[in-house]
């Protein structure tokens, strides 16, 4: 009798990070890996698309028929990329070093490091930055959403690990989230701008960051005036004999 | 004459000789006692395998395959209709889509080789040569059918005149038992389909060893089968279909029951995804995993043949693991 367990993925998941025991390979296995390595460089002309695919398998000594290996087409394509670009983030050691220097020749705080981090990975986008909107299309289908919303997850992971964050509280995640939310918006401005250099981009980018910090210092101080008045209140109250 | 009766009942049961396995008779045994003793026993010594859930001698399953096939060649349409409430034909499409035919790209403006496999009527071989030629304008991609069952040929040969491959070199066909098609060189064919059929063969993994064989490096293995139903409510509810109202039909529409009785219980035998999935790994394919139609009534699935230098690499891993 045949069991009814489905295999297990190929590349196993992992709840912990360690220095020591990197994680076993990636979410490719190696035949396909050897095809999307060789896919990439046909990206800027051909866009995220199967005939990428088929030349980088002619490329690899495959045959278009080959492409078959991807049944998700074109979005492996996509997910490859967001997959290499995430890992090629932790090679900015001049970035992720503890006593990296910033543009202004002080040391970077956390907070200065993600947003360098940010964007060397927008730059990474640069050669590619004009077939982006349909990676973003092919990222957006309904079937193709929990792969890309678990890589935007990992970027920005990726992003505050490499940045030294050190949060072990709510804050964790709150960060996690607004970055994910600003990286996502950043990136489908940058799309669309033509000025030299992205600088629109950047100054997009700083004006999300700057929002985070007021919107997250409004956040905190209000919390903290609805903890002191609620603890003054009860503290009132206990005072006139009431039993709380 | 109750007394005559019983009298006669008793002697005529005398007559019969059971083996004697089947002397004690229990309760629960009563219909395998029907059903057991018009079975051929195949002899000890001789290789086995199961032909539905009869266990039958290897060399007499191609025969009886042939049989079945035979008296269904004319009438295979309208059966899978029925019985599949034209599912079938979804099911078809979608795998031809799925593998896509006839995509080429710009330094390789080729047509596709493509071999399909126990597809007499026609039925893939058309629609993948259609999907070439009309979807990725490929007009040179061609196709040889190939079937052991000279009948389901003739039946292809006929329907392929209402097509425009009648008589065209994109279209041949072709007489071969599929574990042994010597008739096709090596490192031939970008594509091997075979629907419907690989559940009949005598030995699938020969067979799958034989379509490694004549696929080019990067060649597509492409295989839609009956599988496994994954959701349990859905699968008793398949399930009574398929025993009960399937040989039915058989009987209503063709007059045989037996050949349609023999489907259900070919279907039930065949191996799950996982398993499946298994066999076409040890023939050297890399797979991408399969893909269930309908629940896992049927499913789809695929393997790439490896260039020699990632054979290789691959046959090292695994002796690793």
């Amino acid at each position: 009798m045949a069991t009814k367990t489905r295999p297990l993925r190929l590349y196993s998941k992992r709840f912990y990070h360690s220095y020591d025991h990197p994680a076993p390979g990636g979410p490719f296995p190696a035949i396909e890996t050897s095809i999307l390595r060789v896919s990439t460089p046909h990206i800027p002309t051909h866009g995220f698309t199967n005939t990428s695919l088929s030349l980088g398998a002619q490329d690899a000594g495959y045959l278009p028929a080959s492409t078959n290996l991807f049944p998700r087409g074109a979005f492996s394509l996509v997910h490859y990329y967001l997959y290499t670009q995430r890992l090629a983030l932790a090679a900015h050691t001049n970035i992720t070093a503890a006593d990296a220097v910033g543009e202004n020749g002080y040391v970077m705080g956390v907070g200065g490091k993600v947003r360098a981090l940010v964007w060397e990975r927008l730059m990474a986008n640069k050669a590619v930055v004009h077939r982006w909107q349909e990676a973003l299309a092919l990222m957006a289908q309904p079937s193709n959403i929990p792969t890309s919303l678990k890589e935007l997850a990992a970027l920005s992971d990726e992003i505050w690990f490499l940045a030294g964050d050190k949060s072990v509280d709510s804050s964790w995640y709150t960060k996690r989230a607004s970055l994910s939310t600003i990286y996502a918006a950043t990136e489908l401005f940058m799309t669309t701008d033509k000025s030299a250099d992205f600088i629109d981009t950047r100054e997009f980018l700083d004006r999300r960051l700057g929002d985070v910090k007021v919107v997250g210092g409004a956040v905190g101080s209000v919390s903290q005036w609805v903890g002191f008045t609620a603890h003054a209140g009860i503290n009132v109250l206990r005072s006139k004999g009431v039993r709380i | 004459m109750a007394l005559r009766i019983s009298a006669r009942q008793f002697l005529r049961s005398a007559r019969r000789s059971y083996p004697e396995c089947h002397c004690i008779r229990q309760f629960s045994s009563t219909v395998q006692q029907a059903v057991e003793p018009t079975q051929p026993q195949p002899p000890l010594n001789e290789r086995t395998t199961h032909f539905g859930f009869e266990t039958v001698a290897e060399a007499q399953k191609e025969q009886r395959v042939a049989g079945v096939f035979s008296n269904i060649a004319a009438s295979y349409d309208a059966m899978n209709d029925f019985m599949s409430l034209g599912i079938h034909r979804l099911w078809k499409d979608h795998f031809v889509r799925s593998i896509n035919p006839g995509t080429t790209n710009p330094t390789n403006p080729q047509g596709w080789k493509m071999l399909d496999i126990a597809g007499g009527t026609g039925d893939i071989a058309f629609r993948l040569l259609d999907h070439s030629t009309l979807i990725n304008c490929n007009p040179a991609s061609k196709i040889i059918v190939s079937d052991i069952n000279p009948e389901m040929l003739d039946e292809g040969r006929k329907r392929s005149l209402k097509t425009s491959y009648a008589n065209s070199p994109r279209l041949e066909f072709l007489l071969a038992n599929a574990e042994n098609l010597s008739e096709i060189p090596d490192n031939s064919i970008d594509l091997y389909t075979v629907a419907f059929g690989i559940r009949n063969f005598t030995n699938k993994q020969k067979a799958l060893g034989e379509a490694y064989r004549v696929l080019k490096p990067g060649g597509v293995f492409a295989c839609l089968e009956f599988s496994g139903v994954t959701n349990p409510v859905f699968n008793a509810v398949y399930k009574r279909w398929s025993f009960g109202a399937i040989p039915l039909i058989g009987q209503l529409v063709v007059g045989d029951r037996d050949s349609y009785q023999y489907l259900v219980e070919s279907i039930e035998r065949f191996p799950r995804q996982e398993e499946f999935r298994g066999m076409i790994e040890k023939a050297g394919f890399a797979t991408p995993g399969w893909e269930d139609l309908t629940g896992g009534i049927a499913a789809v699935h695929k393997g790439v043949k490896p260039l020699v230098s990632d054979a290789v690499e691959a046959a090292a891993r695994r002796v690793e693991v």
